[in-house]
């Protein structure tokens, strides 16, 4: 069953122009504010990076896409991206992981909760710059990491861990995942708490048990979190910075040498401005990609429906070509209107007609099951 | 809710002046304000630097107001790493310091980058000095911050390198002799590694500290070599750099230097674990010799976070082993240290001015300069008024000093003055590559001279 959507009403004697004019001029600070402080510095960025400059000479000479064929042709570039790859897969699969499963322990009874919510979340609030110095001595071949292998009987382990390439990674991906669980975590755990009781009890009720519902019902219904984790972290791998900074300098021998390294060491310290600002532009690129990657793969599918009803909130239980489906309410009502067409024989009410998506399942029930 | 309809009129008028304001603010944040002359005598500025110490730079100001009272300066220490990431906005803006440090080569603040933003101090050093103000001060100093005929900062101090400093109070404790012959040395760092101290530390990293001991362990193998090597005058892909790396590395594999040098950096990693009496050997140049004054040493110590009550660490300068075995003497060398410029946004130029020449070109300031240890002089005739110096231990560090100011005496290399910032890196990454074994000598000698960008 499809509802008209009643027609705008405008004030007598108002026209349409001048209530469009209106909300431009709400518009209007936003827009300034993005236009001078992002669009002019992206724009002024990629004009930098068509010069030769060193940041400062009054002078600047411009070299058309030198800097650019400059940066294709340098291997730490390539390095630094493929870094940033492994970079991605690894803090992505160990933060979504370990969120998740802090999030489920969380969510059961445990007592002192409140404690460890802390304890997991208190390193996200925890400066880099004041913590880099700390695990800097950490991992120093005398230092308290090396000294805790020897205690548990692993001395044969104690190596220099910041002074070679391969460790030297392994040991920055261990900073960001300690410090990056914490957000991880926070969006499963307020992800978990917006399912539907029902859901979980109707699929006990059909005989699952603690790992298949994880597995196969919480789990799915919280791929929009876990996108939009993928979506952070990707971002924060480009941008990646202070830690790789702050801890090893993006050395050894460029071991952990990220594209936000790469841009300071190539614009402080080389004086390099020009080919930092060909980089930058490099770095945008590839957010841009990654976010429009990221957001087209990880649309909210459908996801089986145990039955009619066990839809989470702000989803509705429809009926696709051949089950019962929880389909996201997340998208305008316009989308929806364009885009719903009511299954033969079934009476689901779309979910932009329903101020909560509940009241929309209550409705479903009547219609023939899967 | 709704609002009250506007005209077409009224909203083109409402964001044209939005934009007109955005763009007058914009323009004005921009442009900055060009800087005024104002007293020479008085005025409140900020003095920004990687160097010296707070301690020392206190001594400084201090000896400075006696003379000039109603000029208040506050210095700013700011890690050289991170020194010209933070000055170069600071300079763009109109609330940078009135006085900054620059350097004369290397990566970083470097005069002949950061210069433009600096007042030529030619009239004010003939002001102070007379026609002939260039006599008597250190030649090389003032050539190398002139930049198109203008001198941008004025030359404070000159340090050397090439020389080496140990914990005395180790060696005495372990009953240890200053090691001559790279066998000797791996010796006293058997014995050091046998009780758990660690021997020579250094940190690889984009400061560039280990290019001091490249170009020393250049000159054991072949004096002269690498000065030729930077004015490009010799390859980088020469023999002697082969053999140069081929030492560099083996110091490690030799048990010579503390495992994990390409993880730490020399500052503050590797210079805390010495003046906290945890490592035995450095290599740092005569600016190390302000820790053998027990005040700086203090302030040091504690700004490394080691306790009051530590025991300060008698260091001494001595000569760095013969490595190569050849027999050489291995000559130190030498640059300008900093300089200070004065910033031409400043609202006290003519102030900043008087500090800045007064400092680097009077007989004054260059004695404060001399007694802080930290640098050498640049006006000749001033030495340490070592009766005014209180040192951690007179009797045992004197005749170290002694041989260091003789050393020092007479140098003719430079030191980074005519590296490039490209050589620099280029440098790095071949101490590193070798070091980390991701490349033999011969392979990091080829890389280095195919991007030295000569």
């Amino acid at each position: 069953m499809t509802t008209a959507i009643p027609a705008r009403r405008t004030r007598p004697g108002r026209s349409a122009d001048g209530a469009r004019a209106v909300n431009y001029v709400w518009l209007l600070p936003a827009f300034v504010v993005s236009v001078a402080v992002i669009y002019f510095c992206v724009g002024y960025t990629a004009w930098i990076s068509l010069q030769d400059w060193d940041g400062i000479s009054p002078d600047p000479m411009f070299i058309a896409f030198k800097n650019y064929a400059r940066m294709f042709a340098d291997p730490v570039f390539w390095d630094s991206l493929q870094h940033t790859v492994i970079f991605f897969v690894v803090a992505f699969v160990a933060q979504a992981v370990l969120g998740f499963v802090f999030a489920v322990l969380l969510h059961s009874k445990v007592r002192l909760a409140v404690v460890y919510k802390v304890i997991v979340f208190v390193p996200v609030v925890i400066a880099p710059a004041t913590m880099a110095p700390i695990f800097r001595v950490m991992y120093t071949p005398t230092g308290q990491f090396n000294d805790l292998l020897g205690a548990v009987g692993l001395g044969f382990l104690k190596q220099a861990w910041l002074g070679q390439g391969n460790t030297a990674l392994a040991v920055i991906l261990s900073i960001a995942v300690w410090s990056g669980t914490g957000i991880s975590f926070i969006l499963y755990y307020a992800a978990i708490g917006q399912l539907d009781p029902e859901m979980i009890e109707a699929a006990r009720l059909d005989g699952a048990g603690n790992v298949r519902i994880l597995w196969s019902v919480i789990w799915p219904n919280l791929r929009g979190t876990t996108v939009a984790i993928a979506m952070l972290t990707a971002i924060g791998s480009l941008k990646l910075f202070d830690i790789p900074q702050l801890v090893t300098a993006g050395g050894p021998n460029y071991a952990t040498e990220f594209l936000g390294t790469l841009i300071y060491r190539q614009s402080v310290p080389l004086n390099a401005v020009g080919y930092a600002s060909a980089l930058s532009m490099m770095l945008l690129v590839l957010a841009v990609a990654a976010a429009i990657i990221l957001r087209a793969t990880g649309r909210e599918r459908s996801t089986t429906c145990l039955r009619p009803g066990a839809c989470p909130r702000r989803s509705c239980c429809s009926w696709s070509p051949r089950s019962w489906c929880c389909r996201s309410c997340t998208r305008s009502w316009r989308w929806c209107r364009s885009r719903w067409r009511a299954p033969a024989g079934t009476t689901t009410r779309p979910c932009w007609r329903s101020p909560s998506c509940r009241s929309s399942s209550a409705t479903a029930r009547s219609s023939p099951s899967a | 809710m709704s609002f009250r309809a506007i005209s077409k009129r009224t909203v083109r008028t409402a964001a044209a002046l939005a934009v007109a304001g955005l763009l007058a603010a914009g323009l004005a944040a921009c442009s900055g304000s060009s800087g005024s002359q104002g007293s020479a005598q008085k005025g409140d500025l900020t003095w920004w630097g990687w160097t010296p110490d707070q301690a020392v730079a206190e001594n400084a100001i201090t000896e400075f107001n006696k003379k000039y009272p109603d000029i208040h300066i506050t210095f700013k220490k700011i890690q050289d790493a991170t020194y010209a990431a933070a000055l170069r906005p600071a300079l763009a803006s109109s609330h940078g310091p009135d006085v900054f440090n620059l350097l004369v080569g290397g990566t970083g603040a470097t005069v002949k980058t950061y210069g433009v933003d600096a007042v030529d101090l030619t009239p004010s050093m003939k002001k102070l000095r007379g026609a002939d103000w260039k006599n008597g001060l250190f030649a090389t100093g003032v050539k190398d911050f002139t930049v198109g005929g203008q001198l941008k900062a004025a030359p404070i101090g000159k340090v050397a390198a090439g020389m080496m400093w140990i914990n005395l109070d180790l060696f005495n404790q372990f009953g240890l002799k200053p090691p001559k012959t790279l066998d000797e040395w791996k010796s006293v760092c058997k014995t050091f590694r046998e009780h758990n101290v660690g021997c020579f530390r250094e940190g690889v990293d984009p400061a560039g500290f280990e290019q001091d001991t490249l170009h020393t362990i250049a000159n054991s193998v072949q004096p002269g070599f690498y000065e030729k090597a930077i004015a490009g005058k010799a390859k980088w892909s020469d023999p002697a750099m082969v053999q140069t790396l081929t030492i560099w590395k083996n110091l490690q594999s030799d048990g010579i230097l503390d495992p994990g040098a390409l993880g730490i950096q020399q500052y503050p990693d590797v210079n805390n674990a010495f003046l906290s009496g945890q490592v035995a050997m450095v290599q740092m140049g005569t600016w190390y010799r302000q820790y053998t004054r027990t005040d700086t040493l203090k302030a040091a110590l504690q700004g490394a976070g080691v306790s009051d009550t530590s025991k300060m660490i008698t260091m001494v300068p001595i000569p760095f082993p013969d490595v190569a075995g050849k027999g050489h003497t291995i000559a130190a060398f030498s640059d300008p240290d900093y300089a200070l410029a004065v910033n031409k946004k400043s609202k006290h130029i003519a102030a900043a001015e008087t500090f800045a020449t007064w400092l680097g070109a009077t007989k004054a300031g260059q004695q404060v300069i001399a007694n802080n240890l930290d640098e050498d002089p640049v006006l000749a005739g001033i030495t340490p008024d070592y009766g005014k110096v209180p040192l951690v231990n007179t009797k045992e560090q004197t005749p170290y000093l002694d041989w260091l100011s003789k050393y020092t005496s007479n140098v003719t290399e430079a030191r980074l003055a005519n590296i490039s910032g490209t050589l620099d890196q280029a440098l790095l990454d071949s101490a590193s590559t070798t070091l980390g074994a991701k490349a033999t000598p011969e392979q990091a000698a080829q890389t280095l001279q195919s991007q030295s960008g000569q």
